[in-house]
């Protein structure tokens, strides 16, 4: 009996199966051939994504040593080394309260600038280049400006701030205002790009929901809310998981602002705990294992954030 | 007749026995971190290098700033692929001392001796020199011509005067400019320096105590803080906030830029040594060193020539030829004297300082953990030196966490 034939009998005695796996000639020939089509991608995969991520837990487990890489086996004694190191926390505070404030507001006035780019402007196209421009810039070059904008005696923010008899604000000098001023210069960087994801989904809502919503009577604010905003869930999902997963993953524009952690470590994150850890910058010890704990737990918050996300946000999200 | 085959034969024996000791060629890779600006002098002095020893080939690899060109070593180091020789920090290769090749231990007694005194301990492992100096700055302090007519030599005229130069210009009840100013988050060197002339260390001789606290580090604890009324903290480069202090202590490394800074703001900077502490004037030397290595992906000719241009650069012509063009500083005796150095020095007044700081002046322990030591420096002196905590009682921090870390 063939291997069609048995497999046929089966069939008709369990349909159940059949529906599972008709593991037939051709099936098999098609399955080998996806593969096939699909193995440089799991290599360069593999060997780029999945090796290092689970190396990295590995990697958490050891006292790392240069000379006999990865060094003692320790168990979890990184994660008790790190956990209770009051620098970790307080770089998870100063993350969580980055990605708590850029988020939501780049993505509110991301929403905001495309509503407006999409009312026909005659220079959309000047506007819209002018906006991505900010995305586009070099983000070592464009931290090195806003470290001048942010200079105390003469930069371009206090002189402004000195137009409203405000006091002029040591922004990269005093503890409290350094993160507001990753911040500020993050939202500014951010903006643009999600503006103009946002505003292709806008123009890509068909205008006979506008025209409905017309009829219906519904004032500018109505078709908004009610009409724009649900249609463009899918591109506001998009914007959000990706600009929360790249908030946490913060680095560069703290190095370059402050050429360190900022005053009193005030503007320390995650990454760049972990960065100093594996004793990259401030030429501090190489601490690999420690590092690796670090970046584990990274991972879980951001997973743990972004499936919360997928769920909640599954029912919310409308597809055309 | 006899005589003349005999001349022949005795120079045919010459001949082909040079040809003998002809060496093989050798290609070997110097890694280094010296940006553009550095390389054509870099280059220069590998040039004369192979042009000397024609059958050795140098080959520069640039590779980037200096955290990468520790990450580079450190996966060089596990993937066994190191160069011949490389530019490198204390603190990188203190974990991987054991596959150093100990330079010293091919170099002549007169060339060892040569080296600056502040710069032995750094490069010496288990007695041996290891490493040998390369590129080194030291802290001067800069002044302020205009407001600073002499600089202060003792640490009673440097308080006395940072305290003088403390104003409030507007009369807004906010002091305009400081004194002096600190970097203490980037530049725990500073506390060190202080500790030094105290008479203090981290550690004790040998290594198994911590030693910051005792009386020394008081002293200079409660020097320092009595310095923060009249001190300008900042995180940032000194050239950014030139108008903000009247004095400060900088590395001779940033002249360059503190000069610019300053004749932009319309004065002239002036360097000297430091005030004198209970103890000495010493300061700290920082930079990079000369590493060989000894691993198995290296032959013995490729190590044979590491040491000999590790040696070559050295010598007095070389190291005052990269000193005058890089701003780093000469780092052996004789470089001091040698008529090049003397005429160059003549031309520019700010060398006449930091010469005299490098005679006088330490380097950094080869603990281990010096890099979680310097962390745990950083992070104590800045908290000093901002208010957070009292001196005294950061000192006790610094020297707990140190403790901790002797482990």
């Amino acid at each position: 009996m063939g291997r069609r034939e048995k497999g046929n009998v089966n069939q008709g005695q369990k349909p159940v199966r059949s529906l599972r796996l008709p593991r037939d000639r051709v099936f098999w020939r098609e399955s080998m051939a996806a593969y096939w089509y699909l193995f440089p991608a799991f290599l360069i995969l593999g060997a780029f994504v999945f090796y290092p991520f689970f190396s990295a837990f590995r990697l958490s487990l050891f006292k790392w040593s240069s000379l006999n890489p990865p060094g003692a086996f320790i168990g979890l004694d990184n994660y008790r080394y790190i956990f209770a190191d009051r620098y970790f926390w307080k770089a998870m505070g100063h993350t969580f309260y980055y990605v708590g404030i850029t988020v939501p507001v780049t993505l509110f006035l991301a929403i905001l600038i495309a509503t407006l780019l999409n009312k026909g402007l005659k220079l959309l196209s000047f506007a819209r280049t002018s906006f991505f421009l900010s995305y586009i810039s070099p983000i070592v070059a464009m931290v090195m400006v806003w470290r001048w904008m942010y200079n105390t005696d003469y930069g371009l923010i206090n002189y402004f701030l000195s137009l409203f008899h405000v006091d002029a604000v040591a922004w990269l000098n005093d503890p409290r205002w350094t993160l507001p001023a990753v911040i500020i210069l993050s939202i500014w960087h951010y903006v643009g790009y999600q503006a103009i994801i946002l505003l292709a989904g806008m123009q890509g809502i068909e205008q006979q929901y506008y025209d409905a919503a017309k009829v219906d009577g519904a004032s500018g604010f109505q078709t908004w809310w009610q009409v724009t905003v649900p249609l463009l869930s899918p591109q506001i999902f998009f914007v959000f998981v990706m600009s929360l997963i790249g908030s946490f993953k913060v680095f560069t524009e703290v190095n370059v602002l402050f050429n360190g952690p900022g005053p009193l470590r005030s503007a320390e994150t995650l990454v760049y705990y972990i960065i100093r850890s594996a004793g990259r910058i401030d030429n501090a010890t190489n601490h690999t294992g420690r590092a690796a704990a670090a970046s584990v737990v990274l991972f879980g918050i951001i997973f743990i954030f972004t499936i919360v996300q997928l769920t909640l946000t599954q029912k919310r999200v409308h597809y055309e | 007749m006899l005589r003349r085959m005999m001349l022949v034969g005795l120079a045919a024996l010459v001949v082909f026995g040079m040809a003998a000791v002809a060496q093989e060629p050798v290609t070997i890779e110097f890694w280094h971190a010296m940006s553009s600006g550095h390389q054509p002098n870099l280059q220069k002095l590998v040039d004369d290098f192979t042009a000397e020893y024609p059958y050795i080939t140098v080959t520069l690899v640039y590779q980037g700033g200096y955290g990468t060109l520790q990450g580079k070593i450190d996966a060089a180091v596990v993937a066994g692929n190191l160069p011949a020789i490389a530019q490198v920090y204390e603190n990188w290769v203190t974990p991987i001392a054991p596959i150093l090749y100990p330079i010293g231990n091919f170099m002549t007694d007169a060339e060892k001796a040569d080296i600056l005194d502040g710069l032995v301990a750094s490069n010496t492992y288990n007695g041996v020199l290891t490493t040998v100096p390369f590129n080194k700055s030291i802290m001067v302090l800069y002044y302020n011509k205009s407001l600073v007519t002499t600089p202060p030599t003792t640490w009673a005229e440097f308080f006395e005067m940072s305290k003088a130069l403390t104003v409030d210009l507007d009369g807004d009840g906010k002091v305009d400019r400081y004194g002096t100013a600190f970097r203490p988050a980037a530049n725990p060197e500073q506390f060190l320096i202080f500790l030094e002339q105290a008479g203090g260390s981290i550690l004790n001789a040998d290594w198994t105590e911590v030693a910051l606290n005792n009386d020394a580090g008081k002293t200079a604890v409660e020097f320092v803080g009595s310095l923060i009324p009249y001190s300008y903290i900042t995180s940032e480069y000194m050239s950014d906030h030139i108008k903000d202090a009247a004095m400060f202590v900088d590395t001779s490394a940033g002249i360059g830029y503190n000069q610019k800074a300053a004749t932009n703001a319309g004065f002239e900077l002036g360097a000297a040594t430091l005030p004198a502490g209970p103890a000495n004037f010493n300061s700290m030397i920082q930079g990079t060193n000369l590493a060989v290595f000894n691993t198995d992906n290296l032959t013995q000719a490729q190590k044979d020539a590491a040491v000999l241009l590790a040696r070559f650069l050295l010598r007095a012509e070389n190291t005052v030829f990269w000193a005058e063009k890089s701003g780093y500083q000469p780092v052996t005796k004789s470089a001091y004297g040698t008529e090049a150095w003397l005429t160059y020095v003549g031309s520019h007044d700010f060398q006449v300082p930091m010469s005299e700081q490098m005679l006088n002046a330490f380097a950094q322990i080869l603990h281990p953990n010096y890099g979680d030591m310097r962390n745990v420096l950083s992070t104590g002196f800045e908290e000093i030196m901002r208010g957070v905590v009292p001196p005294l009682e950061g000192l006790e921090n610094m020297a707990a966490e140190i403790e901790a870390l002797l482990e």
